[in-house]
């Protein structure tokens, strides 16, 4: 029982000491954090879906602001416009339309170990919602068995989706307040209407659901 | 800086994969029951030999060709027609024909998975009716008919062979 006892004080011993500043040898000699409360805030916009979106049938603009507190809380709100004009699939012969804003608000924390350095590391989680119509018209097609021939063209179909996302992300500075950054996204939808055609492929802001659930950003920002 | 530009590069040309169903196939899906001496709803096995058959564009008629032995089955349903027309020929032991029209009516619904998928109907069972030389009774169980193979849409009661009236 006391070797047992033992142990579990090694292990918390072990668990503590990283926490403890490295040149503590006093530990009342711990650095007073002297950075005021509010630090300011950034702009920034998103390139990646900017560039899906010149490129490719579907993408968003993307703008977000982001607070600085203290160089380690940044509480930050992320506002877009999504769209996708997918025309008569060379395959399928499908038309998929859908365009409308949707937002994000979260908070990102500076998980660097230096906090003071314009270089960041962030950790951070996003809740997320858009409210947006879809059209889904098809190419005249046979029915398979009785061979007639068959189409459909359904318009403005309401839908919703609630999602989150879990972030990871780095924030380098380029120079002066003019910063890159890039993140990763763990994205899951939490409700969701996809209305009377059984499920939508793109979705303004969360992307297409066909794709895995990451998904990664790429950010101008410029410090204020 | 670099690698920061790199990894956005990456993403730009990362894969997608096409997520489709396996099971696409939409069918109307029929349980044979009958009802025992204590009256209790119970499976029916085909005694006798079934061919189910509907007017095609390509003169293909045939649906169901020669079922025997079985306690369930399946049968297409169009895409856009309000009501589809079946014609049942049942051929008992002695050779003896009996034909019934089914009439199924329903509703149509655009079923859609991805812009990579090939499109689809499900459908809501509205109505259902029969003529009654071999089948006693047709019950509709399941309105929605969609890619699920568990459910059943119809009920079907075929008569007891003395009760049959003959087709010549």
């Amino acid at each position: 029982m006391r070797i047992l006892k033992n142990r579990i004080a090694l292990w918390l011993l072990a668990l503590l000491l990283p926490a403890l500043p490295s040149k503590a040898q006093n530990p009342l000699d711990l650095e007073r954090d002297t950075l005021p409360f509010f630090r300011g805030f950034a702009v920034s916009g998103e390139i990646i879906g900017a560039m899906q979106m010149i490129l490719g049938d579907y993408g968003q603009y993307e703008a977000a602001l982001r607070l600085n507190l203290r160089n380690r809380y940044f509480p930050i709100f992320e506002v877009g416009y999504g769209k996708a004009s997918h025309e008569d699939d060379v395959v399928t012969g499908i038309s998929y339309h859908t365009k409308a804003p949707y937002f994000r608000v979260g908070c990102d924390f500076n998980v660097a170990k230096n906090k003071r350095s314009s270089n960041r590391v962030y950790a951070g989680l996003r809740y997320a919602y858009t409210n947006y119509k879809v059209d889904i018209s098809c190419q005249t097609f046979p029915d398979p068995t009785w061979k007639w021939p068959t189409s459909f063209d359904v318009k403005d179909i309401p839908c919703w989706q609630h999602w989150a996302e879990v972030v990871f992300g780095v924030d380098a500075q380029v120079f002066g307040p003019l910063h890159l950054g890039w993140s990763v996204r763990y994205r899951r939808r939490l409700f969701h209407e996809d209305g009377i055609t059984g499920k939508t492929w793109y979705v303004p802001g969360y992307g297409t659901q066909d794709s895995s659930n990451l998904a990664a950003t790429f950010n101008v920002i410029v410090d204020i | 800086m670099r690698i920061i530009l790199l990894l956005g590069i990456l993403f730009l040309v990362a894969c997608s994969s096409i997520d489709c169903p396996v099971k696409n196939t939409v069918a109307v899906y029929y349980d044979v029951k009958q009802y025992d001496e204590e009256g209790e709803l119970v499976t029916d096995t085909l005694k006798d030999t079934l061919w189910v058959w509907s007017r095609r564009v390509d003169g293909q008629d045939t649906l169901l060709n020669r079922l025997v032995g079985n306690t369930r089955f399946s049968l297409p349903i169009s895409y856009q027609q309000p009501e589809d027309t079946l014609i049942f020929a049942i051929r008992d032991t002695s050779l003896v024909f009996t034909l019934d029209t089914v009439w199924l009516k329903k509703d149509d619904i655009p079923h859609f998975e991805s812009v990579d998928c090939a499109a689809h109907f499900f459908h809501e069972l509205t109505g259902v009716r029969c003529t009654h030389n071999g089948i006693d009774s047709l019950v509709l169980h399941t309105t929605s008919v969609t890619y699920d193979d568990g459910v059943t849409n119809l009920r079907i009661f075929f008569k007891d062979r003395q009760q049959v009236t003959p087709y010549y």
